[in-house]
């Protein structure tokens, strides 16, 4: 196995064609005893390739794979019994994963959870309330970990109890971004963390579209919640298109450009997220609607704190607006504001703007 | 006669030291010698008294002259020795009788033609005469009206040293004042100054969150903090604060002139400080120009403050180091300069008015224009520490002005209506605190606030529920109940209301922890 994670290891060398040569020679030990003479003679590999295997080879392979086993980094390679079904259907497979912690269940769904990193409230507070729903309803989700969207709603499967896994576009022992720590601790307990570069890469922009074909190759639907119009979910969603999966899109209002990409989604056909309960029909695995509970909440706010209240929305709103709009006095709409927000109604995320929780 | 003394004084940050220029004229070679630890501007001044007395027609004798300005000890500086080292030598030289200089302080700077310029610091020097006990001072005729402010002491004016000698001859009478600040409140100067003030509250549509967090820090001496995009007004609200100020007591506009009179930036002609004073700085400022420096120290910006408001726009392009040498000052009201000098001591006590962006762009929370990553804000907003927002005790929000505020016509409400309310919440803090340290809630320590911020039960649970709900800290918990005091009293009520804790449950500080989730 030493040699096959040696094999899998090589930097600038493609998939497509450590692949080749594994196939060619049978496996990783056979590749790394090929004497240089027949590299070069090979028919596929160029100059640079060759140097890149001699350079491998110079590598104290031992050392990095006690290392690896020293961090309980499990090492995947395509050819292997565990390797994710779901992988092995889409055209560009990664050679190897690796993996801290489990891998996905095949026999259960999955759904990844994509967005902007530089999220609204709006968008992270659904990425969570799905997230939550989805584990609770003993899904799997799938997501990057990255800040925003993507780290909201694995939270929110963590919250709901049930497995997440995060895709790195780094060596899986490096936690990027570094404020996810917690998340990355918590995600390896429940769930893994999964990458195809080998332990200790730096997390580098261009690995980032990269991970994005796994994230759409291990789910089977796609939940974009804010994206504007070019970025990277949007990358997830087209791949996850030509690899044949559902994409789902969150709409959200039409002058906000974070939701532009989404909008753009839902025009080119991709469904729409109305509420979680509604995706779970949809997925066929609930067949009734469920009550709205919204209407709960106004019984028990007194009328006045209710005029404030639904004045707020899912985008800030500061206390200057809120006075204009309810015609209270500064201290008065401060006073409700301050109730509704130690009732949990309502939440202050910059100083005096406040939303829905 | 051949040896005088004439009184004089020298200023040390803002002490006056009463100074004896002594001059002795003697038989030997013909010289003339200063001594007494002087600065280079003092040891000029022979070249400047030789001249002015031989211009003012009075033939220096070739003799040996000795000036001796005591005590030796302290450093003397400036210009205004001139005109007592030249009356030391003419009293020596039998000019004119050297009793008829007796218990009288003289200051001036001369003129080479022998006419006298004005100095400054004339008002701290008078007062310090009148406490020695000096029954008259000469003074530059420029700097009369601003040594009639002291009571009880006779105030000559003069333009040129001729005059002053033959005044001293009993030949003629110079202008004279016995003074009193009644003559500045007689003379009307007091209207004329306030008809200045042109700017007011009601100048300013819409912001009503942000004027009435303004009201509340103003009543109880709140340190604030504005929070908003560029252009949201931060800065017009602010420089009308000194308008819903309570007004000066004489007591005060004695001590903040005093202040200016040292810097020398009083006008000659209405000295009195009347209205309180509003400084704002700008974000290269250094530690000493802000706090007060040099090798003898001079009062800085906050000084320049004391009594009124200190504005730091933009906040977070402070040096770090700056902002946290205001720590000590916003503490204990006063500034404590050491240098091997000794120690200097410097009035301090201002409002605290700082203005920001919420993120380098100034959009957040605004998704569709704020272009600031979570990391950038976080950099942005850790430019300022924890301990100096720990002195601020009201945050507002300052909101993007909508063009409905600008082109609305509502009646706004007057700076004149506010400040009655102020003046209301602090004659009742006045009230409350009696002899106490204390002048305002913001000072309040913690023993203090468990006796006048007593909290019933009902408010006991809201503040216990918050605390638990919001995440409060115990240092935020003592804000609230100070601000909560303050808007009991704006409100006229002794006791501390639900409605007054939620209130200033709003105006709590920023917390980093919570920004940007």
């Amino acid at each position: 196995m030493i040699y096959e994670y040696w094999l899998a290891s090589i930097p600038l060398l493609s998939d497509c064609k450590k692949r080749k040569l594994r196939e060619e020679y049978g496996n990783g030990k056979a590749v790394y005893y090929i004497e240089e003479i027949r590299l070069r003679f090979s028919g596929f590999l160029e100059g640079k390739d060759v140097e890149a295997i001699l350079k491998a080879r110079k590598k104290d392979v031992r050392k990095e794979w006690k290392q690896l086993e020293e961090k309980k980094i499990r090492f995947v390679p395509y050819f292997a019994e565990e390797y994710p079904t779901r992988l092995l259907q889409i055209t560009d497979a990664p050679y190897a994963l690796y993996v801290k912690g489990r891998l996905p269940d095949k026999d259960v769904l999955s759904v990844a959870i994509v967005g902007a990193r530089k999220c609204t409230p709006y968008g992270e507070g659904i990425a969570l309330e799905y997230g939550e729903y989805l584990a609770e309803n003993g899904l799997q989700v799938i997501s990057g970990m990255a800040r925003g969207v993507d780290g909201a709603g694995q939270r929110g499967a963590l919250n709901g109890g049930g497995m997440t896994y995060g895709i790195l576009g780094c060596g899986v022992d490096i936690c990027y971004p570094r404020e996810h720590i917690g998340l990355y601790m918590d995600i390896q307990d429940n769930g893994g963390v999964i990458s195809e570069q080998p332990p200790g890469r730096p997390p580098l922009p261009v690995y980032f579209p990269l991970r994005n074909r796994i994230i759409s190759g291990l789910s089977d639907v796609i939940l974009v919640m804010e994206a504007r119009e070019k970025s990277g979910s949007l990358i997830t969603a087209d791949l996850a298109l030509e690899q044949g999966k559902d994409v789902y899109a969150l709409p959200g209002p039409v002058n906000s450009q974070l939701s532009q990409g989404c909008h753009r989604l839902i025009r080119q056909g991709a469904g729409i997220l109305i509420s979680p309960e509604d995706l779970l029909v949809e997925l066929g695995i609930r067949n009734q609607q469920s009550e709205q509970k919204s209407d709960k909440i106004k019984k028990v706010l007194e009328n006045h704190e209710n005029v404030v209240y639904s004045c707020l929305g899912l985008f800030p709103k500061g206390v200057s607006q809120l006075i204009e709009e309810t015609g209270f006095s500064a201290q008065e709409v401060l006073e409700r504001l301050i109730s509704l927000e130690m009732k949990g109604y309502i939440r202050e995320i910059s100083k005096n703007y406040y939303i829905r929780n | 006669m051949s040896f005088s003394t004439v009184l004089s004084a020298a200023i040390q940050g803002l002490h006056v030291e009463m100074i004896q220029v002594e001059a002795d004229v003697s038989n030997g070679l013909p010289m003339f010698h200063m001594v007494g630890y002087l600065s280079s501007e003092v040891k000029e001044a022979s070249e400047r008294v030789r001249t002015a007395i031989r211009n003012s027609g009075i033939q220096l004798p070739a003799k040996k002259m000795v000036i001796n300005l005591a005590p030796a000890t302290v450093r003397k500086r400036g210009a205004s020795f001139d005109l007592p080292i030249a009356l030391a030598v003419l009293a020596s030289m039998g000019i004119f009788p050297e009793e008829s200089l007796k218990d009288t302080l003289v200051i001036g700077e001369l003129s080479l033609d022998g006419s006298i310029k004005a100095v400054s610091g004339v008002l701290p020097v008078v007062m310090c005469a009148r406490e020695e006990g000096c029954k008259r001072c000469i003074l530059p005729r420029q700097n009369i009206q601003e040594g009639i402010l002291v009571q009880g002491i006779e105030i000559l004016g003069a333009d040129n040293l001729t005059e002053i000698c033959r005044c001293l001859n009993g030949e003629q009478e110079l202008e004279s004042f016995v003074g009193g600040i009644h003559h500045y409140y007689d003379r009307g100067c007091v209207q004329q100054n306030q008809k200045e003030e042109v700017l007011d509250y009601s100048d300013i549509q819409g912001q009503e969150a942000v004027k009435r967090a303004t009201e509340v820090a103003v009543a109880g001496g709140h340190n604030l903090l504005f929070v908003g995009p560029p252009g949201s007004g931060k800065s017009m609200i602010a420089k009308r604060v000194p308008t819903i100020l309570p007004p000066l007591t004489q007591e005060e506009s004695i001590e903040i002139t005093k202040i200016y009179s040292v810097l020398g930036m009083i006008d000659k002609e209405n000295p009195l400080m009347t209205g309180r004073p509003f400084r704002s700085v700008h974000h290269t400022v250094t530690k000493a120009a802000l706090i007060g420096g040099g090798m003898i120290p001079v009062p800085g910006e906050i000084s320049l403050a004391h009594g009124g408001v200190l504005f730091l726009d933009e906040l977070t392009e402070f040096q770090k180091p700056v902002l946290e040498v205001l720590r000590q000052p916003l503490e204990e009201g006063q500034i404590r300069i050491t240098r091997s000098q000794g120690n200097f001591v410097f009035p301090a006590n201002f409002i605290l008015i700082c203005a920001m962006n919420p993120c380098p762009c100034g959009n957040y929370p605004d998704f569709n224009r704020c272009t600031c990553t979570q990391a950038q804000i976080q950099q942005y907003l850790g430019k300022i520490s924890q301990p100096f927002l720990d002195r601020i005790d009201i945050c507002a929000e300052a909101p993007k002005i909508q063009y409905e505020m600008l082109a609305g016509a509502k009646k706004q409400e007057s700076s004149a209506r506010i400040r009655e309310r102020v003046c209301r919440a602090r004659e009742i803090q006045k009230k409350r605190y009696g002899q106490k340290r204390v002048l305002t809630n913001s000072m309040l320590n913690v023993n203090e606030l468990k006796e006048f911020c007593r909290l019933e039960r009902r408010e006991e649970a809201l503040m216990r529920q918050a605390f638990a709900s919001l995440g409060l800290t115990a240092r935020a918990y003592h804000k609230i109940l100070k601000v909560a005091r303050t808007i009991a009293d704006l409100d006229e009520s002794e006791k501390i209301e639900e409605s007054h804790l939620k209130e200033a449950i709003g105006y709590r500080t920023i917390d980093k922890k919570y920004w940007g989730r």
